[in-house]
């Protein structure tokens, strides 16, 4: 398994509201489903015993986030974990049970149909698993469905849309038909519609996992890369947890509909919440994704001022490199300041998943 | 959930025999019938339906008939709504009519080859223009037009019609669940039993014969109208919903359009069924080519009747191929870009040059004086065919060496298999044709469908006509064994051999296009009037569609399944029989309710052609203006149809919930 993290530019915080702000969020489907999270008694049921009480699912149950203006917000879960769920209540395409949800701190649920018919037009744009592309129309014209459900004249929405097939790598294909095209191909449609109505955030449910490995490869390095030319808020569903640690700010990983843990890849990796967790994340070769910053000591006197100079947010397998070549530990630097160092103890520990207990001991 | 899991507990408690679910639904319907046979029996005997449990509908129903066409043209809802649409029916049918005409047989050809190049390329072009020519050299190009100018009115009204109900059953659940049973009832309907009400209403004549045939023709419309709007791809209307489409947004833009496959065969089959009813309704007064074949029936005049027939059938064949072909068109992943270069235009034609060239046409037609079919380019066929059936009923009739005659076979046939049959039925005790039919309809179906079978049974005979209709059963009976060992043999042959399916595919296509009227003239000139010809019509009908769903059903077995039987050495016949009939049951199970179906349309059509029977019953009502006798026939035949669709309905599993 090969991770790059792509070094990330930290979200600019100059906004401080949250794009999406949700609070205490419950689907549950089935009878009676909005006595389930009002009742304590039942909303701490887990799920068998909710199922065998009520007759109802909770898909996602009391959750609770943040999406940051311009940061990549993973959701992760295996299937049945509530996830897809959870990304279509943020729209209301499936209408959530209780909580709040906010955009830009405006009550979505609030909203009439006209305002959310808004909200879908212009500010949240959707990609799909399976492309939800219009098999009867080109190329071109479903690029250029949102903006003619928008109400924009034939010309001028072809014309927009004419930039999108350019800018997702879709040249000379305007007039073909979905079913003549590759699944790749088909998913770069999906990406240039969502993208063609200049939403304000994106939402992702599992859009590659219907593609074959080196494909998928290919349009997380798009989406990597129209992130960081654009800095659009993205929320980002998958089940596929290499995917999840490639592309995500911070990832909330799902299990029976409730987040068990919140945190950057890092945290994830290097300090999973629990068992379940911790399984998860087992396999993942931790010197990509652990970075100095986690994994430096503080620099012993005389140590600052030698020895190779590394970003704080280099990864413990770009360390390695440097250390090895070197000979000698690495000091992590900051605006000029020493922060501390990593030597070669150090960056073992992380890759035999040894500094935690360390640090505990 | 809970019944489910208390019924697993219990099975393993119940002995071997018992936990097969058709021994004990029978011990369930033994228990019932051991209750309330001696008690049926004692108080009404056995033998034909008591006459104690009938009910004299003749004279109501005479005194409602009187009374509408006593009143018919004073009581206001005749004056103001019935009035005004058999007006509005006549008026638009002449219209269509002196457009036809006026656009001389030139320029109607030219039209139907034209529309016919436009979707299907310059091969149709041709069948279609030689196929109304031929119209024409028949003789026939006035009844032809008065046909299809009843038929483009039908049409119409049943598209729009049945259109809007299923939009109505495609976007509303609740209007689903109460059109679907209607609908699925209408399509086993025989074509025969619509016609009473309408001449009830209308009288004999046009409206009645138009309404009809809108009320026969519209229900493959809404279905499938409505199939396609609930068929359509739910991530792909989600997607569409995620960027904010209204409801009226997501219905142009996504649902109608990717419902186009269903709609455009919607049409077709509406447009077939159209024509097939606009024939048979020539009993009520429809005019046209069906009349044409209907009179010379009546005096067994064979030419007479093939010369109106040919035409029937070419129409058909021309009107499925063309929309058929509108169907396959520029559907979705057809290579022809829209803003691309196109490079499926080529073989087509523009509808502006298509309209250009129509125009052109009927102008120099009409210049020349050629509107209508010239007289010296006819071609009598009535008297050539009129006298090879004569010589046919010489020297093929009886007596021929060895064979036997037609006529002797039909007579054998009735002899030894219809009267028989008819025999055995009408002897059986009535409360044991009522067991036998729910025993039959509760194995195969549901307890639902057993008692639909069972009460429309016991419907026919508190109608009064319990004779007539095992008699039109027999007949039923017969002709569907015939069609499924003869439809079972070929389609197994098809399903096995490429060739022959190739060889088979074209006549079946031919085969399944035909109105059912047609069949009977082929059958009368080899044998004669009578049970028999009835008979023998209905299988020729009803075989297609047996061979059809036989074949695919044993094709479509999973290959897997025959894998794995071949590597395990299986001979071709234990494959057969192992393999693919098992597996292919529900097929099978499928083409029996479709010969049955099919079957009892014709064979109460055949009424016309000494049938006898309910069929008899209808077109004497009609005949002799004796509507009373007519309707309860009819309703007897709506009753039979359910009958028999609901004693051959499997059991359909109902959808996994909350999967």
């Amino acid at each position: 398994m090969t991770l790059t993290v792509p070094t990330r530019k930290p979200p600019t915080g100059d906004d401080s509201t949250p794009v999406f702000s949700v609070d205490g969020l419950w689907k549950v489907f089935g009878p009676k489903a909005d006595t389930v999270p009002a009742d304590p008694e039942l909303a701490a049921l887990d799920p068998a015993d909710l199922r065998e009480r009520t007759g109802c699912t909770a898909a996602v149950r009391d959750v609770t986030f943040d999406v940051r203006r311009g940061e990549v917000f993973v959701v992760m879960g295996l299937s049945g974990s509530g996830k897809s769920t959870l990304v279509r209540c943020l729209t209301r395409l499936i209408e959530p049970t209780a909580g709040t949800i906010a955009i830009d701190g405006e009550d979505v649920r609030a909203m009439n149909p006209a305002r959310l018919r808004e909200l879908r037009r212009h500010r949240a744009a959707m990609v799909f698993q399976h492309f939800g592309l219009l098999p009867h129309r080109t190329v071109l014209d479903n690029i250029a469905y949102g903006l003619e459900i928008q109400g924009m004249g034939r010309a001028e929405r072809r014309e927009r849309a004419a930039e999108f097939v350019a800018k997702v790598g879709l040249d000379g294909m305007e007039g073909r038909r979905p079913g003549q095209l590759s699944g790749g191909q088909r998913q770069r449609v999906g990406l240039a519609r969502a993208l063609a109505v200049d939403p304000e955030v994106l939402l992702f449910d599992e859009p590659f996992s219907a593609l074959d490995p080196l494909i998928r490869r290919d349009m997380q390095d798009e989406v990597a890369r129209l992130h960081d030319e654009e800095g659009r808020t993205m929320i980002f569903i998958t089940h596929d947890l290499a995917e999840a640690l490639k592309l995500g700010d911070r990832i909330a990983l799902m299990r029976d509909g409730r987040v068990v843990q919140l945190g950057t890849p890092e945290e994830i990796v290097s300090s999973p919440a629990d068992d379940y967790v911790r399984e998860f994340v087992r396999d993942v070769p931790r010197e990509q994704v652990v970075t100095c910053r986690t994994a430096m000591r503080p620099a012993d006197p005389g140590e600052s001022a030698e020895g190779p100079a590394l970003a704080p947010d280099a990864t413990v397998s770009d360390a390695i490199e440097a250390v090895a070549r070197a000979g000698a530990p690495a000091r992590v630097m900051e605006r000029g300041r020493c922060l501390g160092v990593v030597d070669s103890e150090r960056l073992l520990a992380v890759v035999a998943g040894t500094e935690r207990r360390e640090e505990a001991a | 959930m809970a019944g489910l899991t208390s019924a697993a507990v219990l099975r393993p408690a119940l002995p071997g025999a018992l936990r097969r679910p058709a021994v004990r639904k029978l011990l369930a319907l033994a228990v019932l019938a051991a209750v309330l046979v001696p008690l049926a029996h004692a108080r009404w005997g056995g033998g034909a339906w008591p006459h104690a449990l009938t009910l004299d509908f003749t004279k109501p129903l005479g005194g409602a008939s009187d009374w509408i066409v006593d009143n018919r043209d004073s009581n206001p809802v005749f004056l103001y709504f019935l009035g005004y649409l058999s007006n509005a029916v006549v008026i638009s049918v002449r219209a269509v009519y002196m457009t036809l005409l006026n656009a001389g047989w030139a320029g109607v050809a030219a039209l139907g080859a034209l529309v016919a190049w436009r979707f299907g390329g310059p091969r149709l072009a041709l069948g279609t223009g030689a196929a109304f020519l031929a119209c024409g050299v028949l003789g026939m190009w006035v009844p032809t037009m008065q046909t299809l100018a009843l038929m483009v009115v039908a049409v119409l009204a049943s598209v729009a019609f049945g259109g809007v109900l299923g939009l109505a059953a495609g976007l509303s659940d609740r209007m689903d669940r109460v059109l679907r049973p209607v609908l699925d009832t209408m399509q086993v309907l025989p074509a025969f039993a619509y016609l009473l009400p309408v001449v009830l209403v209308f009288g004999i004549g046009v409206p009645a014969a138009v309404l009809a045939t809108v009320v026969y023709a519209a229900p493959p419309m809404a279905r499938l109208t409505a199939l396609g709007l609930r068929g359509a791809d739910p991530e792909v209307l989600e997607a569409v919903e995620s960027l904010g489409a209204t409801g009226r947004q997501r219905l142009l833009t996504a649902r109608l359009p990717l419902a186009r496959r269903e709609l455009l065969l919607g049409l077709n089959q509406t447009i077939m069924m159209a024509l097939s009813m606009s024939v048979i309704a020539s009993v009520i007064g429809a005019g046209g080519l069906g009349d044409r074949v209907y009179q010379a029936l009546g005096s067994v005049d064979v030419g007479s009747a093939l010369a109106a027939g040919v035409p029937i059938v070419l129409l058909a064949v021309a009107l499925d191929r063309v929309t058929a072909a509108a169907g396959s068109d520029s559907g979705a992943g057809s290579d022809s870009g829209r803003s691309g270069g196109a490079p499926g235009r080529s073989r087509t034609i523009g509808w502006p040059y298509a309209l250009a060239v129509t125009v052109a046409v009927a102008l120099a037609a009409r210049l020349l004086g050629r509107l209508e079919w010239p007289d010296g380019w006819t071609l009598p066929v009535a008297d050539p065919v009129n006298r090879a059936v004569d010589w046919m009923t010489g020297h093929l009739y009886s007596g021929v060496p060895v064979v036997g005659g037609t006529a002797d076979w039909a007579g054998h046939f009735t002899t030894w298999v219809l009267d028989p049959v008819r025999s055995g039925l009408q002897w059986l005790p009535w409360w044991a044709l009522l067991l036998l039919v729910g025993a039959l309809a509760w194995l195969i179906g549901t307890w639902r469908t057993a008692l639909t079978a069972v009460l429309a049974l016991a419907a026919i005979g508190v109608l009064g006509v319990w004779q007539p209709s095992l008699d039109t059963l027999s007949q039923v009976l017969a002709a569907v064994a015939v069609t499924l060992v003869l439809g079972f043999a070929i389609g197994i042959g098809a399903a096995r051999s490429a060739r022959l399916e190739r060889v088979l595919r074209p006549v079946l296509d031919v085969f399944q296009t035909m109105p059912q009227f047609v069949y009977l003239i082929p059958v009368v000139a080899l044998f004669g009037v009578g049970r028999a010809p009835a008979v023998a019509a209905a299988v020729v009908y009803a075989l297609p569609a047996v061979v059809r769903i036989t074949a695919q059903g044993l094709r479509q077995v999973d290959e897997a399944a025959l894998e794995s039987a071949r590597s395990l050495g299986a001979t071709g016949r234990q494959q057969l029989w192992q393999i693919q009939l098992p597996l292919a049951r529900r097929s099978l199970l499928l083409a029996v309710n479709q010969g049955l179906v099919l079957v009892l349309a014709v064979v109460i059509v055949g009424g016309l052609v000494g049938g006898g029977a309910l069929g008899y019953n209808v077109a004497f009502g009609l005949a002799q203006g004796d509507l009373a006798t007519g309707l309860v026939a009819g309703a007897a035949i709506v009753c039979l149809g359910l009958m028999l669709d609901r004693v051959t309905q499997p059991a359909v599993r109902r959808a996994k919930k909350g999967a």
